[in-house]
């Protein structure tokens, strides 16, 4: 059974820790990597791939450094994150060019098939500078999976796919971990790997913050406490009735450029939502303006580095 | 496409760098001699005397000394500086296959197309203004030259375009004040100078027959110092592409 094992890994270039004592190991089956953009994802899948050596640690594919031999890549595939890809060649060309470098017996074939499996037989003999972004993407992950490789990891394969291709890219990846294949993917949403991924790890800041199952990643993440902006005909009034409210962790009256207003914090929002229109309405009180203050990517992921 | 991995690295190497506008502009340039002899022709009415110093002449300053390099600029940097900047080089990077074999495969086609393009630029003049003093020999002298030339040249140029993103403006600087200005009057820079080298083969190969140098390198200035080139070149580059760490760009 393949597996990827990180022990301790960490990366550095000169002052500045990309990823930092990361330790996990990652069987069959799809595993997503969530975090925002510099959280380093892409440092992490290119230490997976081989492509960079860690600067203390170990990365071991089945209990192998990858960065040994170009031989792993017989077994491992990488779908980079930039778009590039050889303009000058058409979709096939660039497909058959990979399984050609595979050492691949029959070429043609693995390349239809390749091409068959993301849906681009009608643009395959298209230059890929007539591409698409989303078309790009498919072509990368054919060209990729043209030897059927064990190991796949995909740096946010999912960019500039419409709905339709994202859905038939998902079902893609859930078959080919359904063959035992180790998938890791990388994105900075995490809707993204809603019903695709088995277990989800989120880094932060070169951290792996946390990993589990999405649904418990997706907890974590929407019961964390919340702070809210908001407006109303009194707000002196109102900051008095939401305090005695259990989900109310705090409230601030304000003032700033925009006006007054109070500042909210609850560590319940989904009760704070239907509760706070109720107690208005209740004390007579016009809601002008309800805004969340710390919904920002960067602060949700802050709060799993920092709970 | 051919097959197999050797067919296949040689195959994508020269679609790279014989795409559309680069390889109209190196033609381009090639076809200057051409027309510079046609001119000669029409202009000088009897030419019999005349040609065979006004091939030579052509060869040395324009060909060998100006084209020759600006050609191989254009091709050894983008051999590899294109792969690196648009980050295509991980395509190749992410099979089974050594890098060094995709640095020599990727060096020996830079060096074909180089010598290549280059071809017309001595033959179609010769085919101009050929007479009674410019025998067959003459033009394949050159041509052997022009080999050398691109060897070396392609090995200088490939490594620059592995180590510097701006690959193209270094090579053209080295180009103008090495190649063209420095080497033509410094006796020590004719000692490290892909254009004397490249001239020293072909007035060996001359003979007596035309003089294209007064004071060639020696044969043996030729082989070690062009050797050291070449495999300085060849061995940074390959040096480079196994350290090559597809980084985010922190």
């Amino acid at each position: 059974m393949t597996s990827i094992e990180l022990r301790r890994a960490s990366r550095w270039y000169g002052n500045v820790v990309a990823v930092n004592d990361v330790s996990c190991t990652l069987g069959p089956g799809i595993t997503g990597l969530l975090g925002p953009n510099g959280a380093g994802k892409t440092t992490v899948l290119h230490m997976m791939a081989g492509l960079l050596e860690p600067s203390a640690g170990e990365v071991l594919i089945d209990g192998v450094g990858a960065a040994s031999d170009p031989s792993i890549y017989r077994r491992l595939t990488l779908v980079p994150e930039r778009e590039s890809a050889y303009g000058f060649l058409t979709g096939r060309e660039f497909v058959r060019m990979s399984a050609r470098l595979q050492r691949l017996p029959d070429g043609e074939e693995a390349a239809t098939r390749a091409i068959k499996l993301v849906e681009l037989e009608d643009a395959q003999h298209r230059k890929i500078a007539t591409y698409s972004k989303g078309m790009r993407q498919r072509i990368k992950v054919a060209a990729a999976l043209v030897h059927q490789p064990d190991v796949v990891l995909l740096d946010e394969p999912f960019n500039g796919m419409d709905p339709r291709q994202r859905i038939h890219m998902m079902s893609v990846l859930r078959e080919e971990a359904a063959r035992g294949r180790v998938i890791v993917i990388s994105s900075h949403i995490l809707e993204e790997l809603n019903d695709l991924a088995d277990t989800v790890l989120v880094m932060v800041a070169g951290r792996l913050a946390a990993s589990g199952h999405y649904r418990a990643i997706r907890r974590l993440m929407t019961d964390r406490p919340h702070t809210f902006m908001i407006r109303s005909s009194d707000d002196r009034r109102l900051a008095a009735t939401l305090l005695s409210d259990a989900s109310v962790i705090g409230v601030e009256l304000t003032t700033n450029g925009s006006g007054n207003g109070i500042i909210i914090r609850t560590s319940e929002r989904s009760t704070l939502t239907h509760h706070l229109p109720r107690a208005a309405r209740d004390a007579g009180i016009r809601l002008l303006e309800i805004r969340p203050t710390d919904e920002s990517l960067e602060s949700v992921f802050s709060y799993l580095v920092d709970r | 496409m051919s097959g197999g991995v050797d067919g296949t690295l040689i195959w994508l190497s020269a679609r790279q760098l014989l795409a559309k506008r680069r390889a109209l502009l190196a033609l381009g340039l090639s076809l200057v001699p051409a027309v510079v002899a046609v001119v000669f022709r029409l202009l000088v009415a009897d030419a019999s005397g005349a040609s065979g110093d006004f091939l030579i002449g052509l060869a040395r300053d324009l060909v060998i000394g100006a084209l020759l390099p600006l050609t191989a600029v254009l091709f050894g940097t983008t051999a590899f500086g294109g792969d690196i900047e648009d980050g295509t080089l991980l395509y190749l990077l992410l099979k089974p296959v050594a890098r060094w074999r995709v640095v020599v495969w990727k060096y020996l086609v830079a060096v074909v197309c180089t010598a290549a393009v280059m071809l017309p630029a001595i033959v179609l003049p010769w085919l101009v203004v050929r007479g009674p003093d410019l025998p067959f020999q003459v033009p394949l002298s050159l041509l052997a030259g022009l080999g050398v030339g691109s060897a070396l040249y392609c090995a200088g140029f490939l490594a620059l375009g592995a180590w510097t993103r701006r690959a193209l403006v270094v090579g053209l600087l080295y180009v103008v004040t090495i190649e063209m200005v420095l080497s033509r009057s410094l006796t020590g820079v004719k000692a490290i100078s892909a254009r004397e080298f490249a001239l020293a083969v072909s007035q060996k190969l001359l003979g007596n027959s035309a003089a294209l140098v007064d004071k060639p390198v020696t044969t043996a200035t030729v082989w070690t110092m062009g050797t050291l080139m070449l495999v300085v070149g060849v061995g940074l580059t390959i040096w480079k592409v196994r350290r090559y760490e597809a980084a985010e760009r922190l």
